[in-house]
């Protein structure tokens, strides 16, 4: 593999550091963690930055905690760590189904879940599971510190609310007694993105959080189906309702991965198959997190 | 005349017991694989002198090349060297003459080598490749077989009819036909029309891809005194070097100045046989005098512009009796072969001469059409066509079963092909154990009994399918082998077939070992070095097993006759009382004698008189098929013996398919092949698994996808997708049937591609057994099943 391409390469030891570089940086600036997307896209030649700023010397951006109800989760996190976290098996094992998806064991390996966010294709596997997490992102940036809530986060195809000068630190969820699933649409049992996807969290009160990845040019959450759904008991004529929505919730595209027209139908089976999981977790029965359910 | 009559050499019988094959024994290049000591061609250091090339390709599949300005990429730094058509205005190929070194005056596929460029670093020379301007004048490409052979087409090769091939070939001048086999015998009209039961129908399948683990490399050198060695990622030393001494003869090489080393490959498929991205690197080398030149294709190269299987719309017609004999076969196919035919056309050929697949069909016409189309260079892939044609061939055969209300297993045992049928080109099919393989194989499934899911969403379905093949060679192809004994009786032998993980040289081993009753871990079996070792044609068409075994066993007969010789010169025992036990030559008629070959097969042995006889065993081994030819009438096919064995089995499977997502498990497969003799059943195993897996893959997942402009969309595996160990059967179950083939050695034949043919109809039939949907182009992914299933159910 070559890189034909010249950048400048800078791997600063603290956060204030990296915030500088960024804000110092003239030409185009692209953020390294994992690298699993941005070494690719370097190889590949579908990025020429003019500096890569290499994160993973920033201390303190490499925490995974559970403190009064808030998981911590810091954007070094990879995904091999929120399989493996006890912390996740247990406030949140619905991430660790998600990240059950991602690619493969080598690239889980590197693969940050924020860097999965911060790249922000449409089939991200961490958008919909976040987005139904009520997620928050915290940046850092020349002016300080901010959050920006995952609902507002992708603002397009590979564009998010961070600036070029920020970097993000870290997620915290709230996510409280929750029943959750992630059901992924891939064309084989092993590494494949997303050709459509379902991040579904039910909280204790019947509150329905449902998001669709691959389908749109962002994941995106869907209010309508929510509201029909909340506070209510499900049942087959009210999943039937929720699914006939779906077609007007979603944009898929037809390409090489998949017709819009599987796509949409594949969204249908899932959040089909996705409520009844999510709902029978949080009663505590249901199919083990990680359970493949298409 | 069947090869069992014309064959000359009474190879190794079963006579006796044997000690070495038919046994598992442990693969010989095993510790070299697992502790990282096999080395292949990247691994090897050239040292500091090294220089890489990168290749400019051509953006369009078609257009004519208007200039190229290469002074900027010649100025960029590291570059050595940059090179055009113009420095090698040379034609190369396989069996027809089609290609260039670097594409001349029109370029005629997305990916094809315009330039190269030759720098100290990889990287210097990806970037100055850059660099290269090349003007084009963008021509209309064509895509679709189907439309290059209408009258009118554009004519991709308008010198068709200048082009030297092998006589077997028949070019269509002023068409972008390039070969043309047609079979016809008896009458088909007629047959059809007094068929009780016909049917007519279009199975398309895609163009796939090898894919093996270790992608194309090779490194060429041309020292100061003008000798070319290529260290490549290869399935066919030899050929490449005829190959490269052919193209490059204009330069003034002979073959003895073109030395091919070939170290262990990781994968071949086919991708790897012939001649393909090889001679960009050798070419350049000869304008670097000095210093070797490294070509390693990414994965992105190693899809567009190595060989690619053909894709192929097959139009067939089968006509049956009430009573389910099969009395007509019309299988018209054609082939995308795409911009350069020069390997592919062979696999056209092959398909063509065997399109009625294993059954006995009395009346035939078989057209097989070797189309130019602008897509890149279709080629050698395990199954050689067989593969594609029995896709539609084998779905055919479960829906006329239907339609006459036969059990289709009960249908094929009726019609397949056994010993002394008439093939469709007129000779007598070999023996073989198909009628047990059909048995073997429906029994493994639990054929007739239905089964039903536990699951409401998911339903059950079973299929079989039959599958055979032929080696795929020119009639004089052959191979040889060298022998040597050591001091202490074990034994180096030298060939030139090529290990790709199939365990070739461990079955060397084994035959050489049961000739000279020496333990397998006494033996070496080096890979190739043209230099050093003895001429093989190609490792391709499963014929390694059984062509260069014989060889191996002709040098090591040759060996044991010298042996004999020794003791019968120094202990007067007549030869034919010797035998050889246990790494030792003892006499049927003194059971008293035992002499250790470690005593004597380097220094001899020593007399009464102090003299000494004998000397270093040596042995050489050769075989060629003197029983084929190629000699048939082009208007029919009848006449010669083009092919000199077929190998036969049946596979069978056991699949779960959710009803709404199209997702479909595969419980079980079994699969049953006759090798003859299984030399080594746990390579057999392997080999059945192996091909198993690759052929689900081409069915389940796999398909090459090109935009309307001829680009390939996916060559990569983010979007081709290759099975992973989530995505096998749950359960294989490999069935080895051993019908001898009489001139193989101890009865073998090969096994290696035929093992991926049956897969693709197995899933189809299987599906169409589980839900009543028939889907007739490949692949037959989740989504296409999803989609059918909702079509069928009217959303």
């Amino acid at each position: 593999m070559v890189i034909a391409n010249e950048f400048d390469y800078r791997r600063p030891d603290t956060l204030g550091e990296a915030i500088q570089i960024l804000s110092e940086a003239s030409g185009s600036v692209r953020i390294l963690a994992g690298g699993t997307d941005v070494v690719a896209w370097l190889r590949d030649d579908v990025i020429a930055p003019d500096l890569v700023v290499d994160i993973k010397d920033v201390p303190g951006l490499h925490d995974l905690t559970f403190e009064d109800g808030t998981l911590h989760i810091g954007s070094l996190v990879t995904f091999t760590e929120l399989i493996e976290s006890d912390v996740i098996a247990e406030h949140a094992p619905l991430l660790a189904e998600m990240a059950g998806t991602v690619a493969s064991p080598g690239i889980r390996n590197r693969a940050t879940m924020v860097g999965n966010i911060c790249s922000a294709v449409p089939s991200c596997d961490a958008g919909p599971v976040l987005l139904a997490y009520n997620a928050t992102v915290h940046l850092a940036g020349p002016s300080g510190e901010r959050t920006v809530e995952m609902s507002d986060w992708f603002t397009g195809l590979r564009r998010t609310a961070r600036t070029d000068d920020e970097v993000v630190t870290h997620l915290t969820i709230d996510p409280g007694r929750h029943g959750g699933v992630y059901v992924k649409l891939m064309r084989y049992a092993g590494e494949d993105l997303a050709q459509a996807s379902v991040g579904i969290v039910v909280s204790a009160d019947h509150d329905y959080r449902i998001a669709f990845g691959a389908v749109a040019p962002t994941p995106i959450r869907s209010s309508r189906i929510e509201e029909l759904l909340r506070g209510k008991t499900l049942d087959e004529a009210l999943i039937g309702e929720a699914v006939a929505m779906v077609s007007g919730e979603i944009s898929p595209i037809t390409d090489i991965r998949a017709s819009a027209e599987y796509r949409t139908h594949m969204t249908e089976v899932m959040l089909k198959r996705g409520l009844v999981a999510a709902t029978e977790r949080l009663e505590g029965t249901g199919p083990a997190y990680g359970t493949r359910l298409v | 005349m069947t090869p069992t009559d014309t064959f000359l050499f009474e190879a190794e019988s079963g006579n006796k017991d044997l000690e070495s094959v038919g046994t598992p024994a442990v693969r010989i290049d095993g510790r070299d694989k697992i502790s990282g000591a096999a080395q292949f061609v990247d691994d090897i250091d050239f040292g500091p002198g090294l220089l890489h090339a990168a290749v400019v390709e051509s953006p369009h599949a078609y257009a004519r090349i208007v200039s190229i300005d290469t002074s900027e990429a010649e100025k960029a730094d590291g570059v050595v060297r940059v090179a055009t058509g113009k420095d090698f205005p040379y034609k190369f190929g396989m069996y027809m003459e089609d290609r260039y070194i670097f594409a001349q005056d029109y370029v005629r596929f997305v990916g094809e080598q315009v330039a190269g460029v030759v720098a100290r670093s990889h990287r210097e020379a990806v970037r100055a490749a850059k660099l290269v301007k090349v003007e084009y004048e963008v021509l209309t490409p064509l895509l679709d077989p189907k439309a290059a052979v209408e009258d009118g087409a554009e004519l991709i090769h308008p010198d068709l009819d200048e082009y030297t091939h092998v006589p077997w070939f028949f070019p269509k001048a002023n068409t972008n036909i390039a070969h043309w086999r047609k079979i016809r015998k008896g009458d088909t009209e007629k047959a059809f029309a007094e068929a009780d039961y016909v049917l007519e129908d279009t199975y398309t399948v895609p163009r796939y891809a090898h894919c093996a683990i270790e992608p194309h490399v090779t490194v060429s050198k041309l020292d100061f005194a003008d000798r070319l060695t290529v260290w490549t990622a290869s399935q066919s030393p030899h050929t490449q070097r005829h190959l490269f001494a052919e193209a490059l003869a204009p330069l003034g090489f002979t073959h003895k100045d073109v030395r091919v080393i070939t170290p262990y490959v990781g994968g071949g498929f086919g991708g790897k046989a012939g001649v393909s991205m090889e001679i960009i690197g050798a070419a350049l080398a000869t304008l670097v005098k000095g210093r070797p030149v490294k070509l390693r294709f990414t994965r992105e190269q190693e899809f567009y512009n190595t060989y690619q299987r053909q894709g192929v719309v097959a139009e067939l017609k089968v006509g049956v009796k009430s009573d389910g004999e099969i009395t007509a076969v019309e299988h018209k196919l054609y082939w995308d072969a795409g911009a350069y035919v020069e390997y592919g056309a062979n696999v056209v050929n092959a398909a063509g001469l065997s399109a009625t697949g294993p059954y006995r069909v009395p009346n035939i016409t078989n057209d097989s059409l070797c189309i130019y189309t602008n897509l890149p260079p279709g080629g050698p892939y395990r199954g050689f066509g067989y593969s594609e044609f029995h896709f539609g061939l084998e779905s055919h055969m479960d829906r006329i079963a239907e339609a006459i209300g036969m059990d289709p297993v009960e249908f094929r045992r009726k019609n397949a092909i056994i010993e002394g049928d008439e093939l469709a080109y007129g000779a007598a099919m070999n023996p073989s154990g198909m009628l047990e393989a059909i048995d073997r194989t429906a029994a493994a499934i639990d054929w007739g009994v239905e089964e039903e899911s536990d699951n409401p969403n998911t339903v059950i379905g079973k299929g079989i399918s039959l599958f055979w093949k032929a080696p795929a060679m020119p009639p004089n192809s052959s191979s040889a082998s060298f022998l040597k004994f050591n001091e202490d009786g074990s034994i180096n032998i030298t060939v030139s077939g090529m290990e790709l993980g199939q365990g070739y040289l461990t079955v060397m081993a084994q035959i050489a070992g049961e000739v000279l009753s020496v333990p397998v871990d006494k033996i070496r079996v080096e890979t190739p070095d043209t230099d050093r070792n003895p001429y093989e044609w190609q490792t391709v068409a499963s014929h390694v097993t059984w062509s260069s075994g014989l060889a191996v066993e002709k040098a090591a007969i040759e060996a044991r006759a010298k042996i004999f010789d020794v003791i019968h010169q120094v202990y007067g025992y007549e030869d034919d009382s010797l035998y050889l036990e246990d790494e030792k030559v003892k006499c049927k008629t003194d059971p008293s004698f035992a002499k250790s070959l470690s005593e004597f097969v380097i220094d001899g042995i020593q007399t009464e008189d102090g003299t000494w006889r004998g000397g270093p065993i040596v042995a050489s081994g050769k075989f060629m098929p003197e029983f084929t030819n190629a000699n048939s009438d082009p208007e029919t096919g009848q006449g010669g013996h083009p092919n000199v064995h077929y190998t036969v089995g049946a596979t069978g499977v056991i699949l779960e398919i959710d009803k709404e997502t199209g997702r479909i498990w595969v419980r079980k497969a079994a699969l049953a092949v006759d090798a003859g003799r299984a030399i080594n059943p746990d390579l057999v195993k392997g080999q059945i698994t192996g091909g198993l897996v690759q052929g689900l893959a081409t069915v389940l997942y796999e398909d090459m996808r090109f935009d309307d402009d001829g680009k390939l969309l996916n060559p990569n595996f983010t979007d081709y997708k290759i099975p992973t160990a989530f995505d096998i059967p749950d359960e294989i179950i490999p069935i080895i049937v051993e019908v001898p083939q009489p001139d193989g050695p101890f009865g073998a034949r090969g096994v290696g591609e035929h093992t991926m043919i049956g897969a693709a109809p197995v899933i189809a039939n299987a599906v169409y057994n589980a839900l009543g949907v028939r889907i007739k182009s490949m692949p037959i992914t989740q989504e296409k099943v999803a989609m059918a299933i909702l079509e069928q159910s009217g959303n």
